[in-house]
């Protein structure tokens, strides 16, 4: 306390630091919104799950197929998006005859679905192509529970009987 | 041709940095390196990552439908039923719905049901639910969340009596019927 404080003459403060860490979150934002999956590239629509507090199990990474039921956000129509995590089962599924897709359908990562006969269609050949395949649902809150029923139908009837619910945990 | 031109005239200019090379080099003394870059970004990668993974990873609810060719006969009596009308309201039956008429009951209220219901049946109760398909999907799984959630008190409550639990539940649409019960109440 006794000691007089030096006057600061030619004060220098070192931006080094900022700098790097401002190039450090520039570069890794570039490379994260680069690196984003192809189904989430193609997605035209945002999901809010509905709220489940007991569920405790994640959705798996590997052999899922997720079916999506989301609302358009510029035209408001709701269908089904279906995907698959593997890209080996994907062009054995897309590309099978017995799925009656366009071509140009056939060379997308996620389908966009209205004809539930296609549905059916896809999910027996996701099933002849991998068995160990599970299956998730992930639809919007908002949705009729009309599209959950009839999806619950098709797949029942392309013997898919076990599937996930995709929650979120409320805050 | 004005400006740019003039450059060419002018005496070679000696460049700052070949100045350096004259000098001679000092001798690092001493030498310190500054690590508070090095650990800035690593404690700024470290709350990053944190904070991104545990924020966007959803969890499931597993459900399982009986296959196309199995039909299960079931008594009435052992039968909770639990209906969801157009409008989001929900309804609850015991058995026969002729000696036990549909009453209305609170989404908050049928965990308590569930756990009441089905240590009193002792494992033979089974729920079935039947949902109008005009209810918004949300709805359909806080309900499902309600009696998940009630899964691990009975689970806990039976093991407690030496009993295994083994939950019999389904999900079956609304009929006409149902909704011609349901429409005076």
């Amino acid at each position: 306390m006794s000691k007089i404080k030096k006057k600061r003459v030619g004060f220098v403060l070192d931006m080094t630091p900022l700098v790097d860490i401002a190039f450090l979150l520039l570069t890794f934002f570039m490379f994260t919104a680069k690196f984003k999956s192809d189904t989430e590239n193609e997605q035209k629509f945002q999901i809010k799950r509905p709220m489940a507090s007991a569920d405790t199990s994640k959705v798996p990474d590997k052999d899922l197929a997720m079916i999506k039921i989301g609302i358009d956000t510029v035209t408001n129509d709701t269908a089904y998006y279906y995907s698959l995590s593997n890209e080996q089962d994907r062009k054995v599924v897309y590309n099978s005859d017995k799925v009656q897709l366009s071509d140009e359908a056939r060379q997308k990562v996620i389908l966009k679905v209205t004809d539930l006969k296609v549905l059916e269609a896809l999910l027996k050949q996701t099933r002849m192509a991998n068995l160990r395949m599970k299956f998730a649902i992930d639809a919007d809150k908002r949705v009729q529970y009309k599209w959950i029923e009839d999806l619950t139908n098709v797949m029942r009837l392309s013997n898919a009987t076990v599937f996930n619910f995709v929650t979120d945990k409320p805050n | 041709m004005g400006g740019g031109g003039g450059g060419l005239q002018a005496a070679p200019k000696v460049k700052r940095g070949s100045f350096a090379t004259v000098r001679k080099k000092k001798k690092r003394v001493g030498f310190v390196l500054d690590m508070t870059p090095l650990v800035d970004i690593a404690f700024l990668l470290l709350t990053f990552f944190m904070l991104s993974t545990t924020l966007t990873t959803p969890q499931t609810m597993e459900m399982s439908v009986p296959p196309e060719t199995e039909n299960v006969e079931v008594k009435q009596s052992e039968l909770l039923t639990v209906l969801v009308r157009d409008d989001g309201q929900i309804f609850k039956y015991m058995g026969d719905k002729k000696s036990n008429p549909p009453e209305k009951i609170a989404l908050k209220d049928l965990r308590a049901l569930s756990v009441n219901e089905n240590l009193r049946m002792e494992n033979k109760l089974i729920v079935s639910l039947r949902i109008s398909n005009k209810v918004p999907y949300g709805l359909v799984i806080n309900l499902l969340d309600q009696l998940n959630i009630a899964e691990t008190d009975i689970t806990q409550r039976l093991s407690a009596k030496g009993m295994k639990r083994e939950r019999k539940f389904a999900l079956t649409p609304l009929t006409d019927e149902d909704k011609e019960d349901l429409k005076a109440l």
